[in-house]
């Protein structure tokens, strides 16, 4: 038996619910599994998981700030005088 | 320069660090400490940035930093695997912020620090935005994102509880595993589960108040 035919199929409200855990990777290889046959097939959770993936990747853009030039100079010091 | 400049021999993130060795010519240093100086620097933004999003403002944020340094030196015993340098720094940074949040809270009674989630229901932008009947020509929910600003998501960040914001601040922005979360603010993996869970539906939650606030969102649609 190949391991597509133990994929177990869900429903939109299970793909849902693991859409977020899905997106980051955190599922079991079943699991996993299943939502990417499910999401194969169905418009309306492939539409929810992109908008989900898409926010969370503005979320990690949002945390992107270079360092301000003073703190290197305040970190040698505080290495430095340690 | 200090940093960068000195010890060499430990200019790789992946140099194992076993036993102290003698860096220069006379002043004994551990490798730890070697290894520390050679690559905190190529850390500091990360770090910063990180500080950032716990803080909410720039000066408390080089703080911080300047914090996390000085515990970092203080336990460079505890430095154990190099490869794991960042996140080493990243656990001693959000350890302190909480333990620094709990204090300010004690002192001054303000809630920032809420244990427990409430007991109410997932909030989901997508669903508060889509309109299955446009599907084909229309996508409320990808306009909504095309308008919303970098400044917009930090602002909803930052209405986050401190133990919500912390999660979602080293997941969605740290990339780390819930198991590596679990591990730098020492609960169990389900904790992260759930506070990750509530997290980002608040923050969907205070993302859409602003868009209706902002007038981002048309309120004449169903539902809206």
């Amino acid at each position: 038996m190949s391991m597509s035919d133990d994929v177990k199929i869900i429903q939109c409200e299970e793909a849902i619910r693991k859409m977020l855990e899905y997106i980051d990777e955190e599922l079991h290889q079943h699991d996993h599994a299943s939502m990417e046959k499910h999401l194969e097939s169905c418009r309306e959770c492939y539409s929810r998981m992109e908008f989900e993936q898409r926010l969370k990747s503005m979320v990690k853009d949002s945390g992107s700030e270079p360092a301000p030039p003073g703190l290197n100079k305040r970190i040698n010091k505080i290495i430095k005088d340690y | 320069m200090l940093i960068a400049s000195q010890t060499p021999e430990y200019d790789r993130l992946d140099t194992p660090v076993a036993t102290p060795l003698t860096m220069g010519s006379s002043k004994p240093k551990s490798s730890n400490r070697a290894y520390f100086e050679a690559n905190i620097e190529s850390c500091l933004g990360r770090l910063y940035g990180t500080a950032l999003q716990l803080t909410r403002n720039p000066s408390d944020a080089e703080d911080l930093v300047a914090d996390t340094v000085t515990r970092g030196l203080d336990k460079i015993d505890t430095l154990i695997d190099c490869n794991r340098f960042i996140y080493w720094l990243l656990r001693i940074m959000t350890n302190h912020f909480i333990s620094e949040c709990r204090k300010i809270e004690k002192r001054t009674g303000h809630e920032s620090y809420v244990e427990e989630p409430e007991n109410d229901e997932p909030f989901s932008l997508y669903e508060r935005l889509h309109q299955p009947f446009l599907l084909w020509w229309g996508t409320p929910e990808q306009d909504f994102l095309n308008k919303t600003l970098t400044e917009d998501i930090r602002a909803a960040i930052e209405t986050l509880p401190v133990n919500y914001r912390v999660v979602v601040v080293l997941s969605d922005i740290e990339g780390m595993s819930y198991q590596e979360i679990a591990d730098t603010i020492d609960v169990p993996v389900g904790t992260v589960r759930s506070r990750l869970a509530r997290g980002r539906s608040l923050l969907q939650k205070a993302l859409w108040q602003h868009g209706k606030e902002s007038n981002l969102i048309d309120q004449k649609k169903p539902g809206q």
